[in-house]
């Protein structure tokens, strides 16, 4: 008993780092209208932005943040304007490819500019540990475990007002909705899925910084392991609903370590998408009601 | 206009750094090559990005601090040598497309690496085919050289090192009776831990073992699993940045345990990675002892080009192009050919700044290992060589 609660703390902590990942997928998939494959290498700069932010001002993480969130969103601007913006209209597999193109291109620059060896990110959070007795149950929870889970919850808030309480946050819905409605409106189309992809770029980079400071490490590699699982739970929550590819990363999260405490490590994968084909199995549209809730 | 003549100029650059990344990532030979007779040409294989880039980056420079030397010198027998090195990203597929370019290139006269025995040993049906000597630095997998007479390998092999971990580290260094064992799921890190579990039974000692997928980030529910087990020491075997990741996530969980770790031996940039590298022990067949003045020089000398402290992984690369150094000039006037240097390095023996390199029939040598651990940031010798000799 002891030994599952542990895992699925393990197994949430994890979650909320694919939640976020999974939120940033699910804004710029909602708000541009088409899939990339280039999120691994947006959560990289990120990870890397906030990596000489360490380097040069110590360990302020809310500095940190930002340089993450500012790096990645500069990088959507690139992305967007290489990637969509010629390509609205045609057909979807152009975009698609012109993705992947950028992500190999972002990759191997990273590795010539940052250079090819894992950086080591260390004491960013103090590393203490608190025991929780559940009556005879002991449970360990790390402190730069509820600092990751805290954040992205901060982060999924501070997001759903912005989509709901603000001018831009209602744009990028309409947008999101319905394209040529939005435009009919008076809703500058291309300008709001511009933000929209740097916003949601902006998250996939603080979910970098999350990565970079749960693991220990930054490389140029990183990314790409990690934007197959944001797409998992993105794919899950319905592909543009926030709130339940949220749900799916967290899912994934947990499922992987229950499934590794019962097996072995090497099943990851298989647990994780396995439970991503199984939900689809039964319900194509994801946790997603049927009627959809975009963004 | 104005905007679509900036996106013009946009793409053009982008182009032309993408130019500048494909050169710059395959590595070229810098002239000369198959047109001169009087250069001759090798083939370096290893790791430059991906999991294994500190190694991979370490032979790159190993290699071209040897060939300047003997080039500077006035090169072998009268020849120049050259190396050209292609990027394998620690993959064995990619490995064996490059090892084949070499192969079919005929100016090529050797092929030096791969880094990993996985690698290594995909290659071997093709450098056995094409007749053409490929001498890894590192490969350590006891069913390698033997693949084919043209197999090499200086490293030392597991069937040495790991019965060493089990009976002079964990038992008598130690005298650990429970044992924790993460290892990388790889050709590798099988015959790692197949050669280190009968001596550990026949010590009398309680292995437990996890597996993960190579490139693997998240190690924590198989912290919390082996941590359920309560042993007296964790044991990593792996190379890459994943033993710095387990040890790192062990300490965060707040696992107070002796760490171990086989393969990676005394890297500097291990240290940089740990959070606690005082807590770890490694297996190490070869040390840069700072008395050694040839050894304090080669280090400094690696230290300026390569910007990180050297381990033995690039001091055996760079014995392996005095060891085709050795074999030219045994051949001698005779014609230079793959299978002149097959010959002449099958039947060598030598020394290198790593020690005695002497090939055993199968082409890989035997190594003495020394147990070593890092204090204050520096990698220290805990107990010297009398073990192995016992």
């Amino acid at each position: 008993m002891e030994y599952f609660l542990n895992q699925l703390v393990n197994g949430l902590c994890q979650g909320a780092i694919y939640a976020l990942m999974a939120i940033g997928y699910s804004v710029i998939v909602g708000v541009v209208g088409m899939v990339t494959f280039t999120y691994g290498e947006i959560m990289m700069i990120g990870a890397f932005s906030a990596y000489y932010i360490f380097q040069a001002f110590g360990n302020n993480l809310p500095l940190a943040i930002l340089a993450a969130f500012t790096g990645s969103f500069v990088i959507g601007i690139i992305v967007y304007k290489l990637c969509y913006e010629k390509f609205f209209n045609a057909p979807r597999h152009i975009s698609l490819l012109c993705t992947i193109g950028i992500s190999m291109l972002i990759k191997n620059l990273a590795q010539i500019v940052f250079g090819p060896e894992t950086k080591p990110v260390l004491d960013i959070i103090e590393n203490r540990t608190f025991t929780i007795m559940l009556g005879s149950v002991r449970l360990d929870i790390k402190l730069l475990q509820i600092v990751v889970i805290l954040l992205v919850i901060v982060l999924a808030g501070t997001l759903t007002l912005f989509f709901n309480k603000t001018k831009w946050g209602i744009a990028l819905r309409a947008v999101s909705q319905n394209k040529d409605a939005a435009y009919l409106m008076g809703i500058n189309v291309k300008r709001t899925a511009l933000i929209g992809n740097c916003i949601g770029s902006g998250l996939g980079g603080v979910a970098g910084i999350l990565l970079s400071i749960y693991y220990y490490s930054v490389s140029a590699t990183m990314g790409g392991a990690y934007s197959m699982k944001a797409f998992a739970a993105s794919v899950l929550g319905g592909l543009v609903d926030i709130r339940f590819s949220a749900l799916g990363g967290l899912c994934i999260g947990i499922i992987e370590n229950l499934g590794i405490a019962v097996s072995a490590a090497t099943f990851r994968d298989v647990f994780a998408f396995g439970f991503l084909i199984l939900v689809l199995l039964i319900r194509p549209q994801g946790f997603v009601s049927k009627k959809g809730v975009r963004v | 206009m104005k905007k679509k003549r900036m996106l013009a100029v946009a793409a053009l650059s982008m182009t032309a750094v993408l130019m500048t990344a494909c050169s710059g990532g395959s590595g070229s030979s810098t002239g000369g090559g198959s047109g001169e007779a009087s250069t001759i040409k090798l083939g370096g294989l290893a790791p430059l990005t991906g999991n294994y880039a500190e190694y991979g980056k370490g032979f790159q420079i190993g290699w071209q601090m040897a060939i300047d030397e003997i080039n500077a010198a006035g090169g072998v027998n009268g020849h120049k040598l050259e190396i050209e090195v292609k990027d394998t990203q620690g993959d064995a597929v990619v490995s064996s497309n490059m090892a084949t370019n070499f192969a079919e290139d005929e100016s090529v006269m050797a092929i030096l690496g791969d880094f990993t025995s996985g690698a290594c040993k995909a290659n071997a049906e093709i450098v056995d085919r094409y007749g053409i000597v490929q001498l890894s630095p590192t490969a350590s997998a006891p069913d390698y050289a033997n693949m084919s007479k043209y197999c090499f390998s200086i490293m030392g092999r597991q069937d040495g090192e790991a019965p060493y971990l089990a009976r002079y580290i964990l038992d008598k260094y130690l005298g650990a009776k429970k044992i924790a064992v993460i290892r990388v799921d790889s050709d590798w890190g099988l015959s790692c831990y197949e050669n280190f579990l009968p001596t550990a039974e026949e010590l009398g000692m309680e292995v437990t073992v996890e597996k993960y997928a190579s490139g693997e980030k998240d190690f924590s529910s198989l912290i919390t699993k082996m941590r359920s087990v309560n042993p007296d020491v964790l044991v990593v075997m792996d190379q890459g940045d994943s033993v710095a990741a387990i040890f790192n996530q062990a300490d965060a969980a707040g696992w107070d345990i002796q760490h171990v770790a086989l393969g990676p031996g005394t890297s500097e940039q291990l240290i940089g990675q740990l959070t606690t590298p005082d807590n770890l022990i490694v297996t190490s067949p070869f040390f840069f002892d700072e008395n050694d003045e040839t050894l304090t020089k080669w280090s400094s000398t690696f230290q300026e080009q390569s910007g990180f402290a050297p381990t033995i992984h690039p001091a055996c690369a760079y014995d392996t192009v005095y060891l085709i150094k050795n074999a030219i000039e045994r051949i001698g006037d005779g014609e230079i050919t793959r299978d002149a240097i097959q010959q002449a390095l099958d039947q060598s023996e030598n020394t290198g700044i790593t020690g005695a390199l002497n090939f055993t029939e199968d082409g890989d040598i035997v190594r003495n290992y020394m147990i070593c651990g890092v204090e204050n940031g520096k990698w220290v010798v805990l107990e010297g060589f009398d073990y192995a000799n016992e």
